[in-house]
């Protein structure tokens, strides 16, 4: 490469490093505008704390959760550690049954006509209605979390490598038919990786869907997890402390959407969408 | 592997006669495709197969690749009734069809690892990469590659196995006109080294004309072949002086004719 290539690099890569910047500094100036006017407006509108309580004071539940040993029994260390556990469990358990049935549902006709009908009813149904029902019959311990987890993640599974599957370029295929490849070389070295785009889009939503079915079922009894925080928080009107739980949640939420893209990229880096 | 007999005197390495194909759309309507084609190609000949688009040029090769069936007559290669994909016959379609994540060696030894003879040791895949100009690019990604050199990754993963017949559907057509003529070059060469039996589908009549030993013209659909020019051109040829050989103009123009009165 000569050094003139190099250095129009690093102008370009000077550039959109300002660019950046000038983003994340736009961000926060937002963030604190919006904390500004909610303070402002909680003080001089008096608003009851019980209805909204102010940055400040949610800034003190969140303190008094996190600035804590990690096995403190009022800090928030024990409730992420349980939803998260359970979450994880259902996520992984609902993406393997996911990309199985979407791939058998992509593979073979038959397999689709027949279960191609109950998908739909199943995804047009509201799934956290399914609930109380799960808890009936896992009951109200870990074994029901994992369930309404794994359930909420096995559908954007399903959809998205039955989709990417059926997706898969006909040349590629067509190619792999002309060496003599078999049904099952076909899948796993082409039409497998071909969908990894779509996998793992449905990978994303499926590990937020699994926090989401952990905490409904949290509501429901549960003995910790954030779920429980929330609804013990709200017994007492802890309105403050409900928004401390659901800034953790967000961030839980955010932290895993990171993760996923982070493996994304490192496996489908041939991602053809984005070149 | 295949056995392979050897060939008779005077017999054909491709030999498809009276071949039909019809096709049925989804509205149950019947397309006739292909009608009463015969084409024989001879062990080592480089034909070309030029032709209006749609008239069923690309349906041909895939019936010669075993892709599709025929829906009549009688279609052989080295003399076994074709009945599927063989590993005599290596393909190049349109596009290069480079699996993006696998890395240029890994995507030409791909017909060493599939299939029910895979685990072959891939010998001379080396050798390909360098005739082919790709050596040192091994571990680049498609993407990292022009789109010549994918086209030229393509043609090394089609003779991995070591086939007899190349089977080429327009693989230079998506790529400019200067890449073009160097690639023609280079398949030339290749073709010259490996003495491979190749049939090539093309709608440049120029391209037909300076690659091939003999150049079929097919009709509007349904296909059937009008004329069959044989080009004598001494070779090696190049695009500094094979275009003004008075055979070339000629042949270039009686083609031409051939196709503007189909």
């Amino acid at each position: 490469m000569s050094t003139l290539d190099s250095q129009e690099l690093t102008v370009e890569d000077a550039k959109r490093q300002r660019v950046r910047a000038r983003g994340l500094l736009l961000k926060l100036a937002g963030i604190a505008v919006l904390l500004a006017m909610w303070q402002a407006g909680v003080t001089f509108l008096d608003v009851p704390t019980y209805i909204l309580p102010a940055p400040m004071q949610v800034w003190a539940a969140l303190k008094s959760g996190l600035f804590v040993p990690l096995d403190s029994p009022t800090g928030f260390y024990i409730p992420i550690a349980g939803t998260l556990a359970n979450a994880a469990m259902g996520f992984v358990i609902g993406s393997i049954f996911g990309l199985l049935i979407g791939s058998l549902m992509a593979e073979f006709r038959s397999v689709e006509t027949v279960l191609m009908p109950y998908a739909f009813a199943l995804q047009t149904l509201p799934k956290v209605a399914i609930a109380p029902l799960i808890v009936i019959w896992f009951g109200f311990g870990n074994g029901s979390k994992i369930a309404m987890a794994a359930l909420l993640a096995f559908f954007p599974l399903m959809v998205n490598s039955f989709t990417g599957i059926r997706n898969t370029e006909p040349e590629r295929i067509d190619l792999m038919r002309s060496l003599s490849a078999s049904r099952l070389e076909i899948y796993a070295r082409v039409k497998l990786p071909s969908a990894a785009p779509f996998i793992f889009a449905g990978l994303d939503m499926a590990a937020v869907y699994a926090l989401l079915g952990t905490i409904v079922a949290e509501f429901l009894g549960a003995q910790r997890g954030i779920g429980v925080t929330i609804v013990q928080a709200q017994a007492v009107t802890d309105v403050a402390g409900v928004f401390a739980a659901l800034i953790i949640l967000g961030a839980l939420g955010m932290g895993l959407h990171l993760i996923i893209r982070s493996i994304k990229r490192r496996i489908v880096h041939w991602d053809e969408r984005r070149r | 592997m295949l056995s392979v007999p050897l060939l008779e005197k005077g017999e054909f390495l491709i030999a498809a006669s009276s071949v039909g194909k019809t096709y049925s759309t989804t509205s149950g309507e019947k397309v006739l495709a292909l009608e009463d084609l015969n084409v024989s190609i001879a062990d080592g000949e480089f034909v070309s197969l030029v032709g209006p688009s749609g008239c069923g040029k690309t349906t041909f090769l895939r019936i010669l690749a075993g892709l599709e069936p025929a829906s009549g007559g009688r279609l052989s290669i080295a003399g076994h009734v074709v009945s599927g994909p063989s590993p005599d016959v290596g393909v190049v379609f349109q596009s290069a069809t480079l699996l993006p994540w696998l890395t240029v060696a890994q995507n030409t030894t791909l017909p060493l690892r599939v299939g029910p003879a895979r685990d072959r040791a891939p010998t001379g895949v080396q050798a390909l990469l360098e005739m082919a100009g790709l050596t040192g690019f091994e571990n680049k990604y498609p993407y990292e590659l022009s789109g010549g050199m994918q086209q030229r990754a393509a043609i090394c993963r089609a003779l991995a196995r070591a086939p007899r017949i190349l089977l080429m559907d327009e693989p230079f057509g998506a790529l400019d006109a200067l890449t073009r003529e160097r690639l023609n070059v280079e398949l030339q060469r290749i073709w010259q080294v490996s003495r491979k039996t190749v049939l090539l589908i093309t709608h440049s009549i120029a391209e037909s004309v300076f690659l091939s030993d003999r150049v079929l013209v097919m009709s509007p659909r349904p296909g059937r072949i009008l004329a069959d020019f044989a080009v004598t051109l001494p070779r090696p040829r190049d695009f500094a002086s094979t275009p003004e050989h008075p055979d070339y103009l000629r042949l270039t123009k009686e083609i031409r004719s051939v196709l503007d009165r189909a």
